[in-house]
């Protein structure tokens, strides 16, 4: 696990269908930048929950008003995504924090 | 306004909400509610109806929401019901309530209702945007705004 404040997080949930769905582009980002993101499972481990809700208005902001899974925070900007719509490009520029 | 309980003084329906119905839903009395309270209201209701606590009853629960309303459907993916539904009865055990797998609740009882599954997900911005809800289980029938 990279160190607090520096870490590119992916809020995941074991139930979630869009979660599973959008595992092999996160694994493909990390193998095309050489990266490994924070896999955070949110549905059953509480401290990975306090993590996400420290987090929360920008993360449900981008989850459209509410926290919610897959969820992507990158702690060195501050920018999150949300969705399973997300393009390997969309993630790209936001783990370069562009 | 906080929602009350009344109960149908002909039938014993019982009805949680702001203002009584007019006209009973279950047996068509007219100005039949009076203001009841939670214990009687629960001793009325019993345990006749079972919880939804299997798989089969959730996933009819959902099949019959979807096909009463016009402008839905329930997803065709039975491994995404599966899952789903897995997850839903998760949350019923660890947390007490149907939530939705793919939203976090935030321990505020009253907030986090909006979660419950099914939730008010045509009101939400990826059933504008996606014609879904945010988890999928739920798709808007083409043809419908």
């Amino acid at each position: 696990m990279s160190e607090k404040g520096q870490r590119l997080i992916w809020f995941w949930g074991k139930e979630c269908p869009h979660c599973k769905q959008l595992r092999p582009t996160v694994e493909k980002l990390e193998a095309e930048m050489g990266i490994k993101l924070d896999h955070l499972e949110v549905w059953h481990n509480q401290e990975n929950q306090k993590i996400m809700q420290e987090y929360g208005d920008v993360i449900s902001d981008a989850c459209g008003g509410e926290l919610g899974v897959p969820a992507f925070y990158n702690e060195r900007t501050g920018k999150a995504i949300c969705g399973y719509k997300i393009s390997l490009e969309k993630m790209r520029s936001w783990a370069e924090g562009k | 306004m906080a929602k009350m309980m009344w109960r149908c003084s002909v039938c014993g329906d019982i009805h949680y909400g702001n203002k009584p119905p007019e006209i009973c839903p279950t047996c068509g009395a007219a100005d039949a509610f009076v203001l009841t309270d939670f214990d009687e209201a629960m001793k009325i209701i019993g345990r006749r109806t079972g919880p939804l606590d299997s798989k089969e009853k959730v996933v009819a629960s959902w099949k019959d929401f979807a096909e009463r309303n016009g402008a839905i459907l329930l997803t065709e993916s039975d491994e995404e019901i599966d899952m789903l539904c897995s997850g839903v009865l998760e949350n019923l055990r660890n947390k007490g309530f149907r939530y939705c797998p793919c939203r976090i609740p935030s321990g505020n009882q009253l907030k986090d209702q909006a979660l419950i599954c099914p939730c008010n997900f045509m009101k939400q911005k990826n059933w504008g945007e996606l014609g879904e809800c945010w988890c999928g289980l739920f798709r808007k029938k083409e043809g419908r705004s």
